[in-house]
């Protein structure tokens, strides 16, 4: 049985890790871009969470060294992961739920 | 190199489905302590989600406005008012830290013992900056009034969020420090080169140690990714 | 010093896991601060079952003054609101879940897997000490001034904050502090748990041959260390909401003419948290169960489990699911009616592994050599016991029978049967099944069928009665029901019925107290596997197991572990560790 992990396992030098270092920066950086220049609505939304996305994902995967472990670590970390984001935004739907019976029925208005 | 993906994918699951049926252990190549952090990572992921979906769901559902964070979180430099500018400031700090960490856990792959710990002393630094700004910025809010229950700018769940939520995440940074400037201390000392034992487990210390340590630290720095987006800039 | 191997920079198992178990050096760490996971196992059983032990006497309490009210003058309304709310947390998180996990997940994980100890022996005693300075948080609750709280299990805002609940002072306070610990030390525990079934299996034993009982450990440990994360910053949330007076939960109010100072919070999203955590919570101590009954009812029926691998997906199941169901604790809280029709559905679906589970056992013992003895008697109870409460589930998880049926006697009667009483027993022939492991010795059996048969009999008497009270509208959490048209006169007979048998029933659990000390010293000393298990934890060199179970030699598996009366073997079983069928 041969390893099915690619050649670069564990022989990685300190270059790749500066690398993602300054994506880290950068990817901060466009994101407070984005505050300061105050985009608005929809992309500013979609382009923070572009950002969130993608310096998690650079941890996760180089820094947490999770891209070069077998599989079935992968999945059993990943899947329960996935699994939250349907947690938050199942009960986002709910509190815009609750928000709108409370404009119903209190008279309040949306902020 | 194999060329054709779905070669390489079906071996890869296939790899997976083995792995599950090994003997012995699921993770292979994987240490008891390596595996331990992940799962506690796995359970800590949880407990921050629900602490950001608590703070999604107070802003939805309260019937105030939700204070502008552009304008609560500025600062003036000479005059001109910066947003965000000290959150940016500790943000890249974090993200150094996390850079050193990961270049001491590739030091102590090769155990290069002088060379990790002086990373480390660097990371424990990093994060002392982080959380001496952070001590800041909570000084200079509460100066301006705000507090857990209420403030002036809009919604008293957002002073609440903010104190839970970053104190939580501050606190996870500050008992890090304390457990990672002990085990620089003992790669300094060259504990993991002689098996020297533990005061509390008496076990011997190994450079493994770094590594699981530095899962801890790059999750801190995760989370305060989304706490960064979701809290700050959203 | 390691050598690094060439082209492999990164840690490897293999060098460093040889390293022997730390061995205790004195009578402390022996038997008070020990890492030996069986120490821990004893100290985390002995510690819940003392806890049980009070919860049992509230029971008693509310017990009496339901059907004699006013007979003990002592229990006023604060005081049985005090009781219940006592009782219900006690049960479900401080006694089922520390004896199932704490108690048999230490004694039985690296025994059953093969292993010598949990991975890490003292992340796994402070676990154990984690989890008294809870209880012990939770009990000073009662010396505090104006007691523990009262706010019921559930502890919903904003009443449980609010001036008027008993304990709303300190109480709530502890009671939410003593929580914290308790995930923080059970978390500890858990990975432990988790990591060695993972990690530290012995040679030949894949995951798809553990024993049930395992699997039912490590799904629920994984369930707890997912769900917890909901109660845990629901705990702290409502601390912030009592301590520094935030709204998270709570909302504008008005009180005695005055406005509080909270504001805008959600009581809704507590709710929502506390189920995210609760509907697992049920599971966490019904899949170690469904575990450990699959393998008494093996053992004692001298037949292989029927549908190893099905009971396995079964449960992964149930565990997958278990949390997207909460919501079914939630119908008539307000919720966005929606989520009413997707946790109906979620919840009706659940059944269908639940269900798969019950006709395996039942397969299991079909046409089996079924041994009447005490673990049997008890795993049969808890089908019969289980089978009524999952079926009053089933009206339950139905949005339109719920809503009639919420806040009434029918809820208390289906989660008793389901989640107190059907764990309950199966605890109890654990205890017997597992005794002569830990003791070296037997149990009187004579004691045993005394203490089973009025437990049994008695609790099911007891809990079926009130699902008749639940179809009166007999409401829950009542602390008298006083002079009320709809209520016939019957449920004043029934409640003093129902009361007489609680009082009998938690007498006798006595019996089982004194067998259990009687015979630890002077019970019938135990043949080596006695009940002729093929599981790993009865091939130990010795019985009680040595200090690292397996002496100089760890075990080796070679086949599953429900292997009886297997056609041509010379035993009507063959252990995991045994190479070839004929010995
Ligand atoms: C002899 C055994 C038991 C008796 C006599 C008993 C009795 C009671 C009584 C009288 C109540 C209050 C009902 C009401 O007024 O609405 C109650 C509530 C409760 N019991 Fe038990 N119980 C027993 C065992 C258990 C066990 C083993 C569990 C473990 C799950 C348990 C969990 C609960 C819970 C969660 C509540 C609800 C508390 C609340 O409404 O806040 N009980 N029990
Ligand atoms: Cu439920």
């Amino acid at each position: 049985m041969t390893p099915a992990t690619p050649a670069v396992d564990r022989q990685h030098s300190g270059r790749l890790f500066f690398v993602v270092w300054a994506w880290l920066f950068a990817l901060s950086f466009l994101s407070w871009l984005v505050a300061y220049f105050g985009i608005a609505g929809i992309p500013r939304w979609s382009l923070i969470s572009v950002f969130m996305l993608a310096k998690a994902a650079l941890i996760v995967a180089v820094f947490m060294r999770l891209a070069w472990e077998r599989l079935a670590l992968v999945f059993a970390i990943v899947a329960p992961l996935l699994a939250l984001v349907a947690f938050i935004s199942a009960l986002n739907f709910e509190a815009v739920y609750i928000h709108s019976q409370r404009e119903n029925y209190q008279g309040v208005k949306a902020p | 190199m194999p060329t054709d993906l779905t070669v390489a994918k079906k071996s890869a699951l296939r790899q997976m489905t083995d792995d599950w049926s090994a003997d012995q252990r699921v993770f292979r190549g994987v240490t008891w302590g390596k595996a331990m952090m992940w799962v506690f990572i796995l359970g800590d992921a949880f407990i921050f989600a629900c602490f950001l979906l608590g703070y999604l769901a107070v802003r939805h559902t309260t019937t105030e406005a939700w204070p502008n964070t552009a304008e609560v979180f500025t600062i003036h430099v000479g005059g001109k008012p910066i947003p965000f500018l000290l959150i940016i400031v500790m943000t890249l700090i974090l993200d150094s830290s996390s850079g050193t960490m990961a270049l001491a856990i590739n030091a102590a792959h090769r155990r290069e013992r002088k060379k990790c710990a002086a990373l480390l002393f660097a990371t424990v630094l990093l994060g002392l900056t982080f959380v001496g700004l952070q001590a800041m910025e909570w000084r200079n809010l509460i100066a301006e009034g705000l507090r857990p229950a209420h403030n002036e700018w809009g919604a008293a769940q957002f002073g609440s969020c903010f104190f839970l939520i970053t104190g939580f995440h501050g606190l996870h940074v500050s008992f890090g420090l304390l457990f990672m400037a002990n085990i620089a201390r003992k790669v300094a000392r060259g504990d993991f080169d002689d098996g020297r034992r533990g005061f509390f487990t008496g076990r011997r210390g190994r450079y493994e140690a770094v590594e699981i340590m530095g899962l801890y630290w790059h999750f801190v720095d995760l989370v305060w990714v989304f706490i960064f987006a979701l809290f700050y800039l959203w | 010093m390691v050598e690094v191997r060439a082209g492999e920079e990164g840690f490897h198992p293999d060098d460093f896991e040889d390293e022997e178990v730390p061995h205790p050096r004195s009578w402390w760490t022996k038997y008070v601060f020990s890492q030996d996971a069986k120490v821990v196992a004893l100290q985390y059983a002995g510690t819940a079952i003392f806890v049980g032990f009070i919860a049992l006497v509230m029971s008693w309490l509310m017990r009496i003054q339901l059907a004699f009210p006013g007979a003990l003058s002592f229990i006023d309304q604060d005081h049985y609101y005090q009781f219940i709310t006592m009782h219900g947390m006690m049960m479900v998180v401080y006694v089922l879940t520390a004896v199932f996990l704490g108690g048999f997940g230490n004694y039985l994980i690296p025994l059953m897997i093969g292993a010598r100890d949990m991975a890490f022996p003292f992340i796994n005693m402070l676990s154990y000490w984690f989890y008294l300075l809870a209880v012990l948080i939770l009990l000073s609750g009662f010396f505090l001034p104006g007691g523990p709280t009262g706010a019921g299990w559930t502890l919903y805002p904003p009443q449980a904050l609010l001036q008027g609940t008993p304990g709303s002072q300190y109480g709530i306070v502890v009671m939410f502090a003593s929580l914290c610990v308790f995930i923080a030390g059970f978390t500890m525990g858990g990975l432990n748990y988790v990591v060695t079934v993972l990690q530290l299996r012995a040679p030949g034993m894949t995951m798809m041959r553990l024993p049930m009982t395992i699997w039912g450990l490590f799904i629920a440990t994984i369930m707890a260390l997912l769900a917890f994360p909901g109660l845990f910053v629901a705990s702290l949330m409502m601390l912030c909401d009592r301590l520094l007076g935030t709204s998270f939960f709570m909302p504008a109010i008005v009180q005695n003419g005055e406005q509080l100072a909270h504001v805008g919070g959600s009581p809704i999203l507590y709710q929502h948290l506390f189920w995210f955590f609760g509907h697992p919570e049920v599971y966490i101590v019904a899949v170690p169960a469904f575990g450990i009954v699959a393998d008494l009812l093996s053992t004692h029926a001298r037949k292989n489990l029927f549908g190893y691998r099905m009971m396995v997906w079964a449960t992964i199941a149930i565990g997958v699911l278990s949390f997207v169901v909460w919501g079914h604790h939630m119908f008539i809280s307000g919720m966005n009616p929606l989520f009413g029709f997707f946790f109906a559905t979620s919840t009706l679906i659940i059944a269908i592994p639940t269900a798969i589970k019950v006709y395996n056992w039942i397969f299991t013992i079909w046409r089996g050599d079924i041994h009447l003895n005490v673990p049997m008697l008890y795993s049969l109870s808890f089908i019969v016991t289980f089978v009524v409460g999952g079926l009053s589930g089933l009206f339950l998880g139905n949005v339109a029978v719920d809503v009639p049926l919420n806040s009434t006697y029918f809820v208390v009667a289906h989660f008793h049967m389901v989640m107190g009483i059907a764990p309950l027993l199966v605890i109890f022939g654990a205890i017997y099944h597992w005794f002569p492991l830990i003791s070296g010795r037997m149990m009187n059996e004579k004691l045993a069928l005394a203490h089973f048969w009025i437990t049994f009999l008695g609790t099911y008497a007891m809990f079926f009665t009130m699902h008749y009270l639940g179809v009166l509208g007999v409401p829950r959490r009542y602390y008298e029901l006083g002079q009320t048209a709809f209520i016939p006169p019957s449920v004043t007979s029934l409640n003093i019925f129902i009361t007489v048998l609680a009082l009998i029933v938690g007498a006798a659990q006595l019996v089982l107290v004194y067998n259990f000390i009687r015979s630890w010293r002077h019970g019938e000393v135990a043949a080596r596997n006695p009940w002729r298990a093929t599981t790993l934890e009865w091939q130990t060199p010795d019985m009680p197991p040595p200090h690292d179970n397996w002496g100089p030699q760890a075990p080796k598996v070679y086949r599953w572990a429900y292997d009886y009366s297997v056609p041509g073997a010379p035993r009507d079983y063959i252990p995991q560790n045994q190479p070839e069928a004929r010995a």
